[in-house]
């Protein structure tokens, strides 16, 4: 018994570490490749895992010439409001969908789903008119249209997570002549915290992956996102490997730890999970 | 069930509003154009006309032409009658422009007034043939076009009702896309999901390594798709691409351009991009899912004599219903609008075997600026996700809404 | 708690307004189609004109602009850098000028979307000003300024005129060859018969290079290969033929202009199909660069080589038409096209330039026979305003029978179809 069951722990072991390695093996052939002079990104240089002439070109001029630092600015800044906005409005939509009784839940929600059923691109020439006749084009108001990308997913993350809050504590709260915004911030909103912390970093990644309509919307450099600023790594005929290498590489820093600390905040979850009972 | 009050208003209100301004109002619109022949590229399509329309801006234009064309032709001219005729054009053509004096743009016009501008347009026309016929002139080339831009002014109606559905129905290019949509999103969706749920449970497991395994199976996350896309696309290169050229050395493929380059190749790199990108997604879905079920439930089995498999399928699997269900649902729904990733790897290629249906929308929109059909694409797309989503609410939706 | 709700009625106040805004727009869009007249708050003086144009590598585009803003005081032009990558600048251009917006006031096209742009409208004919300042057509590339003819009304003047040539080894073909190569007097098959030949010669691994992948250099290709599409079946079977041949790189069909551009740079093939850029890269020895210019000679291709390049116009929801009609004028003009050339590299639009001292000497390729003689046979890709649509029909069908090697029938009968008109 002991045997098989430390077998497994071996093979199970030996699987995530497989798994582990394929999920970083592209990441660090980027790494690497961002050390590479653009002659041995090409041909017989392209295999190899130590570069020959190992340069920090790539680096000083996506940095320097190329402005990365500053599309990270404006994706933080971008990425950052939207989530806070967006977590708000959902958590206001979702509590009143979860706790109150009215006609027409069922027709909002599949409203909010259907929406998301739909391609981005149909959004791209109406938000463009619109933001046109509002001057709103070249500023940071491109955060509003991503509410068709991450709202709905948002109310119905929320929705599910409410749903599985005890109403006991509530009631109690209710008793006391708390007022609905009170006991959703109080109670439900902190037992919710799992839920609310997942949905903050996915809507988060959505803002941050945003490519359409900010390259439509904001064609100003200066309110370029980091995956705006790196489709301009190339020229008319090739893409420039190294520089979206080495651009790849600085921007994927500031978002795992990101990423991380909002991992974190889902899993610490679980030891004030004593409250839920 | 009462009706909606003040209060659930205010709750609901932020989200109604952006979802109508950013959500509904472009899907209308869209809705709208599929019962149009809506092409940009063409003036007589470039607007929704429900009726006969008429565009005062080119006749202006193509009034400022003939004259000009005309008058520096007609110096050529020797002939007395054709001389006439042309002055007499470019007279009457001179007259309808100062008629129209004062109008913009696409107006609606009178049915006596179309039937004088074909009239005066078939006049031109002959005039301009003449002309042409008789000498060799410098536009000679030019003036039947321009000629025929006074007919292009008027504008039929181009509302063609379900048309665009039926074309759609008879698409064989559509029904190849819907089908690379289908296997795209169900294969990758089903990998997804296993990884991401082992994913999950480790992740939710203290154990040695946890930190490392956390972060390792972020990263692809953390990558955005357009630029994970384009990386991919260098991995996958059959000449300088390194994961081509290990599965080539391991003996996955023949030959390393097979995997951009076969039709099932392609597919097969487009899926496991999109499977490497999206996991750790789904496992965080799941993982937020597992921090809901109670440790006391566990123990209980534990007492019980449960052992680990009888656990997972009597515990784990009913708790994470839900989250199973919401996760599924929104990745299906992403993955069957996939567009970014196969955009940037293959742009549909090769020979259109990963075409996409939001790829062959975007090209029949943004490319051909074919807007009418391009929407009709849409909105097939709806109906199909529509579908799929009805069936998963249907069979796992059951507990969805059920309050603990 | 007070905070929450100042929070919340914030949130709710500024979607309010946003939905009041959009209710206005939503129903005066479309039919009329010119938007409202905003007010934009005039400066007396300088008027600020918008230039969309793609981000060159090179110094030439900033220079020229500020060469046109020193030349006068009335216009102050700024560069929109466009991302380079053409698909997407074509959408997004698409997306502002279909709302009739003047966001853009002097547009950069790519020569194969003029015809699109100039059907729907979009942009401002400049036959009467031409005549007004007494330019005239012949003045310049005649490749360019066909491509921006539409309708018999001329909508742009050549911003760059790019085309397609053939690249060779000096130093491993034979001077004999060489000189067949250089006369344009030679066909695809004795293209073929070189590159087998030749392969393997001065540590070469490849024959002859070119664009196949599915994009719309396949299109060029094709164009190339077919002679603008008069033989679709022959030009089809020759490239299936050279993309089996034992000298292609196994993924050729996955080819663009930079692999084209490394392989050969790194002295791997004999011969190589690119536009005029790759000579600048050779020449200005470029990281990764193995060969040098010496032994790189210039050709014609056999049926002659695709015009590309890219064309200025001027939209027409532009508030300052004349002004952007100076623009273009000066830079399609002597001394812009100069700047161009010599600042940049470009080919110049300006016929005149082409014999002019200070650009050849700052442009080798200009003297070069073969190249003298590529210039004076071009064809033209179609100039349809349905041209995305139609180029994509030759991308999906062409790439699918070299690919597979099947529907040679399907595919020869479903370009001829497209190109017909």
């Amino acid at each position: 018994m002991d045997t098989t069951s430390k077998k497994m722990k071996w093979i199970v072991g030996f699987l995530i570490a497989i798994y582990l390695f394929a999920m970083f093996f592209p990441f660090l052939w980027i790494l690497i490749t961002s050390f590479k002079t653009s002659g041995e990104i090409y041909g017989d240089g392209a295999f190899r895992f130590i570069p020959d002439n190992p340069t920090l070109q790539n680096f000083i001029t996506v940095i320097v010439d190329k402005g990365i630092l500053g599309a990270i600015k404006t994706s933080l800044i971008v990425s950052f409001t939207t989530t806070i906005y967006i977590v708000l409005v959902a958590t206001f939509a979702a509590y009143a969908i979860s706790r109150f009784d009215f006609k027409g839940k069922n027709v909002l929600l599949g409203i909010i789903l259907a929406v998301s059923m739909f391609p981005q691109m149909i959004v791209v020439g109406p938000v463009y008119n619109l933001f046109q006749d509002l001057g709103w084009t070249n500023s940071y108001a491109i955060i509003l249209p991503y509410s068709t990308i991450t709202l709905p997913m948002a109310v119905w993350i929320l929705v599910t997570h409410f749903n599985q809050i005890p109403l006991a504590l509530e009631e109690s709260a209710k008793m006391d002549g708390a007022t609905p915004v009170q006991t959703l911030f109080k109670i439900v909103f902190p037992l919710a915290a799992p839920g609310v912390f997942t949905t903050a970093i996915i809507v988060f990644i959505a803002a941050w992956n945003e490519f359409l309509l900010t390259i439509t919307i904001n064609s100003n450099k200066s309110y370029h996102t980091v995956p705006v600023a790196i489709s301009f790594l190339r020229t008319q005929f090739e893409i420039l490997w190294g520089e979206v290498a080495a651009a790849t590489t600085i921007v994927t820093i500031p978002t795992l730890l990101i990423v991380l600390f909002f991992q974190k905040q889902i899993v610490s979850g679980l030891t004030s999970g004593g409250v839920k009972e | 069930m009462k009706k909606i009050g003040l209060r659930e208003f205010l709750f609901l209100a932020p989200v109604i509003v952006l979802i109508s301004i950013f959500s509904l109002v472009p899907v209308i619109q869209s809705f709208t154009y599929t019962f149009f022949d809506y092409r940009l590229n063409d003036q007589q399509n470039a607007g929704l006309y429900l009726n006969e329309r008429f565009n005062y801006e080119l006749f202006d234009e193509t009034q400022l032409y003939l004259t000009m064309f005309l008058e520096e032709d007609k110096q050529q001219v020797t002939d007395p009658v054709l001389l006439g005729k042309i002055d007499t054009v470019i007279a009457k053509v001179e007259d309808k422009a100062k008629a129209f004096a004062g109008k913009e743009g696409v107006q609606k016009i009178t049915k006596e007034e179309k039937t004088e501008l074909i009239v005066l347009s078939k006049e031109t026309q002959e005039v301009v043939q003449q002309l042409a016929e008789q000498y060799d002139t410098a536009n000679e080339e030019n003036l039947p076009l321009i000629a025929k831009d006074i007919e292009n002014s008027i504008i039929p109606a181009n509302f063609i009702g379900l048309k665009g559905y039926k074309q759609a129905l008879g698409d064989a290019r559509l029904g190849a896309a819907l089908v690379n949509t289908t296997i795209f999103t169900f294969v990758s969706v089903a990998f997804e999901l296993v990884l991401g749920l082992a994913l999950a449970m480790i992740m939710n497991k203290a154990m040695r390594g946890k930190g490392l395994i956390r972060t390792t199976s972020l990263i692809p996350w953390a990558i955005p798709t357009a630029v994970a896309a384009l990386m991919w696309s260098y991995l996958y290169d059959g000449s300088s691409g390194i994961v081509a050229h290990l599965f080539q050395m391991v003996g996955l493929v023949d030959n390393s351009r097979e995997l951009l380059l076969s039709a099932g190749g392609a597919m097969v790199s487009t899926i496991l991009a999109d499977v490497w990108k999206t996991t750790p997604y789904m496992a965080l879905l799941l993982l937020a899912g597992l921090q809901n079920i109670s440790k006391d439930t566990y123990e209980a089995a534990d007492i019980d004599g449960a052992s680990s498999i009888q656990k997972f399928f009597t515990i784990t699997i009913p708790l994470l219903k839900p989250s199973i269900l919401v996760a599924l649902l929104f990745r299906t729904l992403d993955a069957f609008r996939v567009f970014d990733l196969i955009y940037v790897l293959t742009g549909g290629g090769p020979g259109g075997a990963t075409e996409t249906l939001s790829i062959y929308g975007y090209k029949a929109m943004f490319a051909q600026t074919n807007f009418g059909y391009g929407s009709v694409i849409v909105m097939i797309m709806f109906v199909c996700v529509a579908v799929i989503a009805t069936i998963y609410v249907k069979f796992l939706g059951a507990n969805l809404m059920d309050k603990n | 708690m007070k905070k929450w709700w100042s929070i919340f009625v914030t949130v709710a106040l500024v979607a309010g307004i946003i939905a009041g805004c959009s209710g206005n727009s939503g129903t005066t869009t479309k039919e009329g189609d010119n938007g409202a007249a905003v007010d934009k708050e005039k400066t007396a003086e300088t008027v600020t004109l918008k230039f969309a144009a793609q981000n060159d590598n090179t110094p030439a585009t900033k220079q020229l602009i500020d060469e046109f803003n020193k030349s006068q005081d009335q216009y102050k032009v700024e560069w929109v850098e466009m991302t380079n990558d053409s698909a997407q600048m074509h959408d997004q251009l698409l997306t502002s000028l279909s709302s009739g917006s003047d966001e853009y006031d002097i547009l950069s096209l790519d020569v194969v979307w003029a015809g699109e742009f100039a059907g729907a409208g979009y942009l401002e004919p400049i036959d009467a000003r031409m005549k007004e300042e007494g330019i005239s057509k012949d003045d310049f590339n005649s490749g360019s300024m066909a491509s921006g003819n539409y309708q018999g009304k001329q909508f742009t003047l050549p911003f760059f005129p790019d085309l397609g040539l053939l690249y060779y080894r000096k130093d491993i073909v034979s001077q004999e060859d060489a000189a067949k190569l250089d006369s344009g007097k030679y066909t695809y098959a004795d293209l073929g018969a070189m590159a087998e030949k030749y392969t393997g010669q001065g540590g070469t691994k490849f024959g002859f290079l070119y664009q196949s992948k599915q994009y719309e250099g396949l299109t060029v290709n094709v164009n190339e290969f077919s002679k603008s599409f008069e033989d679709v079946k022959g030009g089809l079977e020759q490239m299936y033929a050279f993309t089996n041949a034992a000298w292609a790189p196994q993924d050729l069909l996955n080819f663009t202009e930079g692999e084209t551009h490394t392989t050969f740079e790194q002295g791997n093939a004999v011969f190589a199909r690119n536009w005029p850029y790759q000579f600048g890269r050779i020449k200005g020895q470029e990281d990764g660069v193995k060969v040098t210019v010496d032994q790189v000679g210039i050709a014609p291709l056999p049926n002659g080589g695709s015009v590309g390049g890219w064309l200025l116009s001027i939209n027409k929801s532009s508030k300052n038409v004349d002004g952007a009609w100076e623009f273009v004028k000066f830079v399609s003009g002597k001394e812009g096209q100069k700047t161009m050339s010599t600042v940049g590299g470009y080919l110049p639009g300006f016929n005149e330039l082409l014999e002019d001292q200070e650009v050849i000497s700052s442009n080798d390729m200009l003297s070069y026979e073969g190249f003298k003689n590529a210039l004076s046979n071009t064809i033209a890709r179609p100039v349809s305003p349905e041209y995305s649509k139609v180029s994509d029909t030759i991308q999906i069908n062409a790439h699918k029978y070299l690919s597979t090697g099947e529907g040679l029938e399907e595919a020869v009968k479903a370009i001829e179809e497209a190109t017909k008109k």
